[in-house]
C-alpha cells in the first residue's frame, strides 16, 4: 500500500511537469461510479461524445461499481493525478464517511463539474383516496402501522425524502425497502405500497400516463418536467431548510491535478453540459441543470453532505456521528 | 384499417431495409461470441455499444442491440456444452445435459437441438410480446413481494433435481449457496453482512464470477487427475437433429418457452431464474426420457435453451409496455433509449407508436439469424473440445480469469472466481455437486429480501401474513401450484391421485 502511494507520488510529480504541456495528448480513461443501466451510466454515456468533441481525443468508459462507489473513488485516488483518470461519480460518496464506507469523501476530488440534480416527488396510486401530502400524513396518523410506504435503503433519494417528512410531519408509516427508485414505483403501480418518495426521473412518465399520481414535489417551487404539481414547501414550509436537495451526477479529478488540465477539463464539461442535446436528455429525466465547477460546485457538496448526514444520523442510519468528521450541522 | 396498414410497415421495417437487416445479423454473429465467452455479457456488450451507437439512428441502434441479445442467451450454451464453463447465467442449466451429451461425442448434435429448440423459443417468446404485451405487463405488476418469495422456493426445490441423487449433499450444496449469497450490503437495511469490514465484499459474492468458478476452474482441476484420458471424438456428421426428435419436444418447448415469458416479464427475474425452473419443469414432468437426466437426456437442454431465449421476449414486455427493465439488458437498452431521445414508460408506445411493431419485427428477424449463424461454426466449435486437455485446460483458466475481471473491471472477482474453483473441486471430489450452490447464491438473496419485504408490509403480522396467500389471486395459484409440485413428489400423491380417480370414476357411473 505504500509504496503503492509512493510510486503515485513519484508519478505525480513527473507528470505535473511533463503531460500538462498539450493536455489531452492521449485518451482518458473515465470511471463510471455505477453499473451499466443505472442513472449515473446513462447520463455519463450521454455527456461523453459531447465532452470528447471539444477535448479532441476519445474518453475511455468503464464502469466500476461496488461498495456503493468506493471502489471507483478507491481507484480514482490511487491512479496518478495526470488527468487521464476521471470519475463519473453520484452523491454517494459524500456519505460513504458517516456510513463507514471509506474514510474520505469528494474532499479528495476537484469537481469539474456537477451536470444536474434529481428533485424528489412523493407518488402514490392512481385511484388512492389521497390528494395532497397532508391528506395522506393525516390519514397516516390516524391509521398507525397500515399506510405503507416504498423506499430504498440509507442514503438513497426515497430514505432521505421519507427521514425528511418524518423530521417535518412526526408521521408513522411501514416503511418497505426495494431494491431501486423503479421497483419502488412500480411497487406503488401494482398496490404493493400506498406512496412512495422517489425521484422526478424514476415517476414521470407513469405520472404522464396516468398509472401514479404526483402529491407534491420536494422542492422550493415546482419543476418544469412536472406542471401543476406543487411543491411541498406549500403545504409544509419547514421542508425548505432541508432543500435544495436531490441526487446529483458530475465529473471529478483527484484535487492534487496540475491546474490548468482542471482549466481544460472544466471548459470541456461546461461546453458539453450546456449542449441542447444533453441538456434535452437531463430535462426528459426530470433532472434540474447544474453545470456547476469549482468553488460553486464544492459548496453545494458541503452543503448536501451536511443535510443529509444528519439527516442519517438522527433517524439512526448513520454507522459514524458526522460531528466526528467535522461535518456541520444544517 | 389505416393503423393496420402502418402496423404492418412497421413490422417490416427491418426486413426492407438492407442495413438493418444487417445489423441485425452483425448483433446475432457477434451475440453468439459474447455469449460463448464466459465472463463476456449481453450487458456488457450492450451498455459499450451506447456510446458507439449514439450518432445513429434509433432504429438502427435498437436492431444491433436485439441481435446481441438473441446472440448472447444463446452463445452461452454453447461453452456449458462443450467444456462445461457456461457463457452465461441462463446457460447454467443447459450444461447439466449439455456437457454429458458432449462427453458422448454428441456435442454438435446436442447444439444443433438448443439451436432449433432456441429459435422456436424465441418466436413463441415475440408471439407472446406481439398478442399479450399489455395484459403480460398488468400481471407482472401484481406481483407481490411474497410471490417473488414463492418463486424462490419454488427453484429452491430444483436442489433435488440437481443433487444427483444425494439429497443430504445436495441439500448442504444449496445451503452453502445461499450462506454465499448473503454476504455483502443487506439488501434492505444496507448493514454488512459477513464483510469482516473490507470494502470489497460489500458487493457480495458476484454470481457470474461464482458460477465461472465453480463449473469452469472446478472442472479444470478434475480434470487434471484424467489427464491421461484420450480426448473424445465429437460426431459432426448430423448436425441437424432428426424431425422425429424435434417433434417428440415441442410440446415441452411450448410450455417451457410459455414459462421463460412469464419469468422474464417479472421485474428482478430473467433468463437465468427461466432456465433453471424449466429445467426443474421437465425433469418432473417427463417420465420416461430415452437417457437419464444429467447423463444426457435431450430434455435437458430442450428445456432450458427454449425458456431462456423465450424469455428475452418477455423481458421486453415491461420495458416497452411501462419502461421497467425485465432483466439487466432490458435496463441498459432502457438508458440507451433516453440517450436517443425516447422516454421510456407507459407514454412511450403513444408517443413512439412505431417503436413497439419495429421492435415485434426486429425480434423475429434476429431469431430467423439465429438459425441461420446457429447451425455455421458447429463443426469448428465442436473441434475445441478435441483440444489436447494440456493446452485446453490452461486457455479455459486463462479465459475465466479475464471474464472475471470484466464482470466489473474488477480484480477481486478474480480471486472470488479462483476461491469458488477451488471451493468446487473439493466438492466434486468429495461427491457433491455444483449446481445447488450456485441455485442459492442465485435465489438465496431473492428469497431473502422478499420475504422479509413481505414481512414488513404487513407491520411483521405473521396472521396476516398468512392470510395474503389466500386473498391475492396471484398469491393463491402460486401456492395452490407450490403445494402440488411439492404433494407430486412424495408417496402421498399416489392415494390422492387414486382418490381422484375413483371419485371420477363413481360420478361418471
Amino acid at each position: 500500500m505504500i509504496s503503492k502511494k509512493l510510486l503515485g507520488a513519484a508519478a505525480l510529480s513527473l507528470f505535473a511537469t511533463v503531460a500538462s504541456a498539450a493536455y489531452p495528448e492521449r485518451d482518458i480513461t473515465g470511471t463510471i461510479m455505477w453499473g451499466a443501466g443505472g442513472a449515473m451510466d446513462v447520463v455519463s454515456r450521454a455527456i461523453q461524445p459531447h465532452a470528447e468533441a471539444v477535448l479532441g481525443k476519445k474518453i475511455v468508459m468503464v464502469n466500476k461499481p461496488g461498495g456503493t462507489g468506493a471502489i471507483s473513488t478507491n481507484f480514482i485516488v490511487n491512479a496518478p493525478a495526470d488527468g487521464y483518470n476521471i470519475l463519473f461519480g453520484a452523491e454517494n460518496p459524500q456519505l460513504h464517511k458517516v456510513l463507514g464506507l471509506a474514510e474520505f469523501d469528494y474532499d479528495k476530488f476537484f469537481p469539474v463539474n456537477i451536470f444536474a440534480r434529481s428533485v424528489g416527488v412523493i407518488v402514490v396510486k392512481a385511484d388512492a383516496p389521497w390528494k395532497t401530502v397532508t391528506e395522506l400524513i393525516e390519514d397516516a396518523k390516524k391509521r398507525p402501522g397500515k399506510v405503507k410506504m416504498a423506499m430504498t435503503g440509507p442514503g438513497g433519494l426515497p430514505h432521505t425524502v421519507a427521514s425528511m417528512m418524518g423530521a417535518v410531519t412526526k408521521f408513522n408509516t411501514v416503511p418497505v425497502p426495494f431494491d431501486g427508485e423503479g421497483p419502488a414505483v412500480t411497487a406503488v403501480m401494482g398496490g404493493h405500497a400506498d406512496f412512495a418518495p422517489v425521484g422526478v426521473g424514476a415517476a414521470t412518465e407513469s405520472i404522464k400516463a396516468g398509472r401514479v399520481r404526483a402529491l407534491a414535489v420536494v422542492n422550493t417551487e415546482p419543476v418544469a418536467s412536472l406542471p401543476g404539481v406543487p411543491a411541498i414547501t406549500k403545504e409544509y414550509p419547514d421542508f425548505a431548510k432541508y432543500l435544495p436537495w436531490g441526487p446529483f451526477y458530475g465529473v471529478f479529478v483527484r484535487k492534487d491535478t496540475p491546474d490548468d488540465i482542471k482549466a481544460t477539463l472544466v471548459a470541456a464539461f461546461k461546453k458539453a453540459t450546456d449542449n441542447p442535446q444533453f441538456q434535452q436528455l437531463m430535462a426528459d429525466r426530470g433532472n434540474i441543470i447544474m453545470n456547476i465547477s469549482g468553488a460553486e460546485a464544492e459548496a453545494f457538496l458541503k452543503k448536501w453532505q451536511s443535510t443529509t448526514s444528519w439527516l442519517l444520523q438522527d433517524v439512526g442510519a448513520a454507522k459514524i456521528s458526522p460531528e466526528k468528521f467535522g461535518i456541520p450541522k444544517p | 384499417m389505416n393503423d393496420l396498414m402502418m402496423n404492418i410497415s412497421y413490422f417490416g421495417m427491418s426486413f426492407l431495409d438492407p442495413y438493418l437487416m444487417f445489423l441485425t445479423a452483425a448483433g446475432v454473429f457477434f451475440g453468439i461470441y459474447v455469449g460463448a465467452i464466459p465472463g463476456l455479457s449481453v450487458t456488457m456488450a450492450v451498455s459499450i455499444l451506447i456510446s458507439f451507437t449514439f450518432k445513429w439512428g434509433v432504429n438502427e441502434a435498437l436492431a444491433l442491440i436485439a441481435g446481441i441479445y438473441y446472440g448472447g442467451v444463446y452463445g452461452g450454451s454453447r461453452s456449458a456444452i462443450l467444456i462445461n464453463v457456461p457463457g452465461a447465467p441462463a446457460a447454467i442449466a443447459s450444461g447439466l445435459d449439455g456437457y454429458p451429451l458432449a462427453k458422448m461425442g454428441e456435442a454438435g448434435q446436442a447444439i444443433g437441438l438448443t439451436t432449433i429448440m432456441g429459435v422456436f423459443g424465441g418466436l413463441i417468446g415475440v408471439l407472446c410480446l406481439a398478442v399479450g404485451a399489455p395484459m403480460l405487463s398488468d400481471l407482472a405488476l401484481l406481483f407481490a413481494p411474497r410471490d417473488y418469495m414463492m418463486l424462490a422456493i419454488w427453484g429452491l426445490l430444483l436442489v433435488g433435481s440437481l443433487s444427483g441423487g444425494m439429497m443430504a449433499k445436495g441439500v448442504f450444496a444449496g445451503a452453502l449457496g445461499i450462506l454465499f449469497g448473503m454476504v455483502g450490503l443487506d439488501p434492505l437495511t444496507a448493514e454488512p453482512r459477513f464483510t469482516f469490514g473490507s470494502v470489497h465484499l460489500t458487493a457480495g459474492a458476484p454470481y457470474v464470477a461464482a458460477m465461472i468458478g465453480l463449473f469452469g476452474v472446478s472442472e479444470v482441476l478434475v480434470q487434471l487427475h484424467e489427464l491421461h484420458f484420450p480426448t473424445i471424438k465429437q460426431n459432426v456428421s448430423k448436425l441437424f437433429p432428426s424431425w422425429s426428435l424435434i417433434k417428440k419436444h415441442l410440446p415441452l418447448a411450448s410450455r417451457c418457452s410459455v414459462l421463460g415469458v412469464i419469468v422474464g416479464a417479472l421485474p428482478g427475474a430473467g433468463g437465468d431464474i427461466a432456465a433453471l425452473m424449466a429445467y426443474d419443469h421437465a425433469k418432473r414432468t417427463v417420465k420416461n426420457p430415452e437417457r437419464p437426466f444429467g447423463e444426457g437426456a435431450w430434455e435437458g437442454i430442450v428445456a432450458p435453451e427454449s425458456a431462456a431465449v423465450g424469455s428475452v421476449g418477455g423481458c421486453y414486455i415491461p420495458m416497452l409496455t411501462l419502461g421497467i427493465p425485465g432483466d439487466a439488458v432490458t435496463a441498459v437498452i432502457i438508458g440507451a433509449l433516453y440517450i436517443h431521445g425516447l422516454k421510456p414508460g407507459p407514454m412511450m408506445l403513444l408517443e413512439t407508436p412505431h417503436l413497439f411493431w419495429f421492435t415485434v419485427g426486429n425480434l423475429i428477424l434476429a431469431c430467423i439469424w439465429l438459425a441461420v449463424f446457429g447451425f455455421m461454426g458447429i463443426k469448428l466449435f465442436a473441434k475445441i473440445v478435441e483440444i489436447p486437455k494440456s493446452a485446453l485446460l490452461p486457455m479455459i483458466v486463462v479465459l475465466s480469469a479475464v471474464g472475471s475481471y470484466a464482470i466489473e473491471n474488477n480484480p477481486v472477482h478474480i480471486y472470488w472466481m479462483l476461491g469458488f474453483g477451488v471451493v468446487g473441486y473439493f466438492l466434486k471430489m468429495y461427491g457433491y455437486q455444483v449446481g445447488p450452490v450456485i441455485l442459492g447464491i442465485i435465489l438465496g438473496p431473492l428469497l431473502d429480501s422478499n420475504y422479509r419485504r413481505a414481512m414488513i408490509s404487513v407491520s411483521n403480522d405473521p396472521v396476516e401474513f398468512v392470510a395474503e396467500f389466500f386473498t391475492s389471486p396471484v398469491s393463491a395459484v402460486l401456492l395452490g401450484l407450490l403445494v402440488l409440485t411439492i404433494l407430486s413428489q412424495t408417496r402421498y400423491w399416489a392415494r390422492i391421485a387414486g382418490l381422484f380417480k375413483r371419485a371420477g370414476a363413481e360420478a361418471a357411473s
